[in-house]
């Protein structure tokens, strides 16, 4: 069980600042997720939780615990990244890479026992990836990548995991597949989870909580029917929206409204 | 390890035992080696101007094993060609091709780059102008048990090496890129005082360029004794990290991800790789093609799995070297080829070959 913190946290590149004073916390068996344009921080917010970046200013807390303090390799034992294009090194096979998910857990002298490739066993079969085991990384499309980044993750038997876009390269119902995984891995396991999502309607019926960011700072914090609403998406995406309620879930679902005259700025290239 | 026990152990969830199809082949491919490594030894003693029989120049070798007992059948003059004259200068190849090929493995591995070799970084060029300077100065110095010759070669390549780690480091952290294009600016820099000292060296010029494309004559035991701990240090630590080596090949960031100190990984590397990679070429010059082409013939046949990819690059670039060397010994006998020619001369065909055949994705 972990809980996740942000505190105060200021991130940039350089002296680029790309997000500003930045708080939150994810509790053990809660589902956040980070939603806001492109380019608004939410995968540099992902980087500075797994210590890829280091925060400008502001503390990241595990626990309590500063994750600045943590060894890189108790870290990866704690919290699990799934990036948003992983490239993967196409000469390995799709059970390698899964695989890999056990270095954290493995001394410098150890090879992966039996229980080592049980654990990735399952993790691909939690992902339906485990018919790709064989097959190298070349000969993958971008969802079963995607796949096996996931059943990597598993592999790493977390308490945190990070997300981002994990949804970006599946279909439809895939897209469902792994995101009830994850979540029935958050409440089943009390996983604190942090997930990064373009698509709204996702968000809103997976997550418990949503961050709308914009511009690198919190526009709205809350549950889903909190934070989806015309007037938020407006001020944040800049576009009409009509927001509705599911008809099935009772939770907001978004569709964007498609305005003829938005599309002016095309048309002097017609 | 095996997955017999992990069935046994998970019956309802265990990987199928087919996943991991390569395991018993690559184990075996390595024993292999081994004895081929012990055959090619013996091959190689026996071949030279005097002429000695393939079995009594084996019963010579197991002799010298420990807890063999053997009644010499043969005179102590055949003993002193074969043990001081021919072995030191077997050993010293093998040790040279595997140094080169698991350094090469290495670089390949890190900077995940197919061209890079050993030589990337300015290892070469440092230790060329080393010798050069060595060969050129009016002097002897002796020290570390080296001769001038080596000696500076082996403090120019570690200098060089030294000064490219310095330049491309950014604060903490060490961009790889940045490492390997301060790696070939001053490798050419240096290269062009080797060439100006060359055409300045007058009557030297020949022992400098037969330095440059490397050579094995003269190869005693000291020379052994001084490379040998180098290459078993660096070796041991390679082989160690060879699954974090894995890990590296997903890019700095997800490594960073799965529990991999990458700044500190790097330094280790870099560090073990260079030193054997120096230590290898202070006595016998730049051999190239070694370093780059074993570990792709190696990837080609047995996949990038690093914790099988850097002991077999060991052997095979052990076997390699050591056959180049009796080539260039008997071709021209009683005068000697640099050996930098013959292993891009027979080894390039070979891989040429290899490539072609295999479909598989190199890297």
């Amino acid at each position: 069980m972990i809980k996740l913190e942000m505190q105060n946290i200021t991130l940039a590149y350089g002296h680029k600042v790309v997000v500003k004073d930045l708080t939150f916390q994810v509790m053990p068996g809660e589902m956040v997720g980070l939603v806001g344009p492109n380019g608004c921080g939410k995968s540099t917010i992902i980087k500075a939780l797994s210590r890829v970046i280091s925060p400008y200013s502001g503390r990241i807390l595990l626990n309590g615990r500063d994750i600045s303090q943590i060894p890189r390799k108790d870290l990866a034992r704690l919290l699990g990244v799934v990036p948003q294009i992983a490239l993967l090194p196409s000469a390995f096979t799709a059970f390698e890479i899964v695989l890999m998910g056990r270095n954290p857990h493995l001394g410098l002298f150890q090879y992966e026992d039996p229980r080592d490739m049980a654990i990735t066993w399952r993790a691909m079969e939690r992902t339906s990836s485990q018919h790709l085991a064989e097959r190298r990384i070349s000969e993958l499309s971008g969802g079963e990548i995607q796949c096996v980044v996931i059943a990597r993750a598993l592999a790493q038997e977390t308490q945190a995991i990070l997300l981002d876009e994990p949804t970006a390269n599946l279909d439809i119902s895939r897209q469902i597949e792994i995101l009830d995984l994850v979540k029935g891995l958050c409440r089943g396991n009390k996983l604190a989870v942090v997930a990064a999502l373009h698509d709204l309607n996702l968000a809103s019926h997976y997550c418990d909580r949503l961050l709308l960011i914009n511009k690198g700072r919190i526009h709205a914090e809350g549950t889903p029917i909190e934070v989806i609403n015309t007037e938020n998406i407006e001020q944040v995406y800049g576009c009409g929206s009509y927001v509705h309620t599911h008809p099935l879930s009772g939770l907001p679902a978004v569709l964007p409204r498609v305005d003829s005259n938005r599309n002016s700025s095309l048309k002097k290239y017609r | 390890m095996s997955l017999q026990q992990a069935k046994l152990s998970h019956t309802n969830q265990a990987a199928p035992a087919a996943l991991y199809p390569h395991w018993r082949s690559r184990v075996y491919a390595i024993l292999g080696l081994l004895v081929l490594f012990g055959v090619i030894v013996a091959f190689a003693t026996t071949v030279g101007s005097v002429q000695i029989p393939f079995l009594t120049t084996s019963s010579i070798l197991l002799s010298k094993l420990p807890f063999v007992n053997m009644n010499p059948t043969w005179t102590s003059a055949l003993e002193t060609i074969i043990l001081e004259i021919r072995l030191p200068r077997v050993i010293l190849a093998g040790l040279v091709g595997a140094a080169l090929a698991i350094a090469g493995a290495t670089y390949q591995g890190l900077f995940r780059n197919p061209l890079a070799d050993p030589y990337l970084i300015g290892v070469a060029q440092g230790a060329a102008l080393g010798a050069v300077v060595g060969f050129v100065l009016p002097i002897d110095w002796q020290g570390l048990g080296l001769g001038t010759v080596p000696l500076f070669a082996f403090i120019g390549a570690l200098l060089s090496v030294a000064v490219v780690y310095t330049v491309a480091r950014v604060g903490k952290v060490m961009p790889v890129t940045t490492l390997i294009l301060a790696g070939v600016a001053l490798g050419a820099f240096l290269a062009s005082i080797v060439s100006y000292l060359i055409i300045t060296s007058g009557e030297k010029i020949h022992g400098i360029m037969f330095w440059l494309m490397g050579s094995f004559s003269l190869t005693q035991w000291s020379e052994v004794k001084f490379v040998l701990p180098y290459v078993v240090v660096g070796v041991g630590v390679l082989l160690i990290y060879a699954r974090s080596l894995n890990v590296m090949q997903l890019g700095e960031e997800q490594a960073q991800q799965l529990g991999i100190d990458v700044e500190k990984l790097k330094l280790i590397l870099l560090t073990a790789a260079t030193l054997v990679t120096a230590a290898a070429v202070s006595f016998v010059g730049i051999i190239g093609f070694v370093g780059i082409i074993i570990p792709h013939a190696v990837r080609l046949i047995w996949g990038p799995d690093h914790r099988f990819l850097l002991p077999l690059s060991i052997l095979v670039g052990a076997i390699f070297l050591i056959l180049a060397d009796i080539v260039a010994r008997t071709i021209l006998a009683p005068s000697e080829v640099p050996i930098g020619v013959i292993t891009a001369f027979c080894g390039a065909p070979f891989f040429l070959y290899l490539l072609r055949r295999r479909t598989k994705v190199l890297f």
